[in-house]
């Protein structure tokens, strides 16, 4: 599935008494990085999780590409997420979490698939140990495997540089350099502003859940 | 569906027979509760005969509902499940695959209990533990199908295990009423045919916690 921008109209998510997004106009568009800003409890997370498909707008609605609302499986092979946390299991190797997100993708040619990942992302002998003792440089290079094996066309980045040193930062930019070459619609959250000025090609700024005046 | 369950479940048993978590913990829990309890009532055969259908379900439903908090608890770890949810397979293979998981240990567990109860409260060992087997299976199926659905809302709940146990013995209550008279009459001595109106009252407690777990763990897992 090919898409080149996701769209959001009049986004609103309440939960309970609290309003977490009220009224959120937005596009995101293929080729492009979209940085998130706004304190904690602006809304961010909530976007994000929208845009994923994890949670459902209490009103308004989410368009990608041209054809409108689509929900379900096909839509969400289009999807990549990366955030703090790997998503992955701890009791299993990286490999072994690799071909289990990669027949649930169903992705072809797994084997092959997933070598190229572990060349890509450097993933080395450690690989075959759980992902329990990894560090997190090791967890993020696992993270980034899995969250773009499918090539999504839509990708998701939460806070994806909390506790990374140098070196993790570093990859996690090129990364999403690469994926921005490729075409993906890449929206990031991030409350590193050096991370959000080299990557962003575009800023949403938000505020107690609507966009704030720029 | 089958090939996003096939999936999960297999990671389920892989996990397991690494960590061996659950059966350990929640078989030696069942096992506990049945040699306490053997130990505080044992006061003659008879009487002991009497006591081990309630004992052998304490055991296992007790055992169960640990084993159903650890296998979500997992998911929780690393926010594994926020991955599983994003991937493109029906939200109901993952459930599937979740509570074909809990079951395959649920049994193991209770394929351990069954015969120490046996043992320890003078049950034969024979056509009346074969059928007591059968009841169980049963019993069991549909509370691990309910509980399952409601230990993958615990994950996103703060007294988790407190909410699953609040919820699930409740909601539970015909399949495990069933399941200790249907077991009370077999070891009593009665054939397996005379319990079919229990057996029937299980199999539609396992259908319908099958049918609302397969339809409502999309909505509940999508805010």
């Amino acid at each position: 599935m090919v898409f080149d921008r996701v769209e959001v109209k009049g986004l609103v998510k309440v939960y309970g008494a609290t309003r977490a997004l009220g009224g959120v106009d937005a596009t995101f568009r293929a080729g492009q990085v979209t940085v998130i800003e706004g304190p904690n409890g602006s809304g961010k997370s909530t976007l994000l999780n929208i845009l994923a498909q994890l949670v459902r707008p209490s009103r308004g609605e989410v368009r990608y590409g041209d054809t409108g609302v689509r929900r379900g499986s096909e839509l969400r092979s289009a999807i990549g997420i990366l955030a703090h946390a790997a998503m992955t299991y701890p009791d299993l190797s990286a490999r072994e979490n690799l071909a289990l997100f990669a027949r649930l993708y169903e992705i072809e040619h797994a084997a092959k698939v997933i070598d190229g990942l572990v060349e890509r992302f450097e993933i080395g002998r450690w690989g075959e140990r759980p992902a329990r003792t990894y560090s997190r440089g090791q967890l993020q290079r696992l993270a980034l495997a899995r969250a773009l094996m499918h090539s999504p066309q839509l990708l998701l980045l939460d806070e994806p540089s909390t506790g990374l040193d140098v070196r993790g930062v570093e990859r996690l930019v090129v990364t999403v350099e690469a994926e921005r070459e490729r075409g993906a619609i890449v929206v990031l959250i991030t409350h590193d502003p050096e991370l959000a000025e080299r990557l962003a090609d575009s800023v949403l700024p938000l505020d107690r859940g609507k966009v704030a005046p720029s | 569906m089958l090939r996003g369950t096939w999936a999960i479940l297999e990671k389920e048993l892989r996990v397991e027979i690494r960590t061996k978590e659950i059966l350990v913990t929640a078989g030696l829990f069942g096992l506990l509760v049945t040699v306490l309890t053997s130990l505080a009532f044992f006061l003659d055969d008879a009487t002991a005969r009497r006591l081990a259908p309630g004992v052998l379900w304490v055991g296992a439903s007790f055992a169960g509902v640990l084993a159903m908090g650890r296998s979500w608890a997992r998911e929780r770890e690393a926010d594994a499940i926020r991955g599983l949810l994003l991937a493109p397979v029906p939200r109901a293979a993952i459930y599937l695959g979740k509570m074909l998981g809990t079951w395959v240990f649920v049994m193991a567990i209770d394929f351990v209990l069954l015969p120490v109860v046996a043992i320890l409260f003078r049950v034969e060992l024979g056509e009346e533990l074969l059928s007591a087997a059968v009841i169980l299976v049963l019993g069991m199926t549909g509370y691990v199908a309910m509980g399952t659905l409601f230990a993958a809302m615990s994950v996103r709940t703060r007294a988790r295990d407190l909410m699953l146990s609040v919820v699930l013995f409740p909601l539970s209550s015909p399949g495990l009423v069933a399941g200790v008279v249907a077991t009370r009459e077999v070891l009593g001595g009665a054939p397996l045919g005379e319990t079919l109106e229990w057996l029937r009252i299980l199999l539609a407690f396992d259908l319908v916690a099958i049918v609302s777990g397969l339809v409502l763990f999309e909505p509940l897992m999508s805010d």
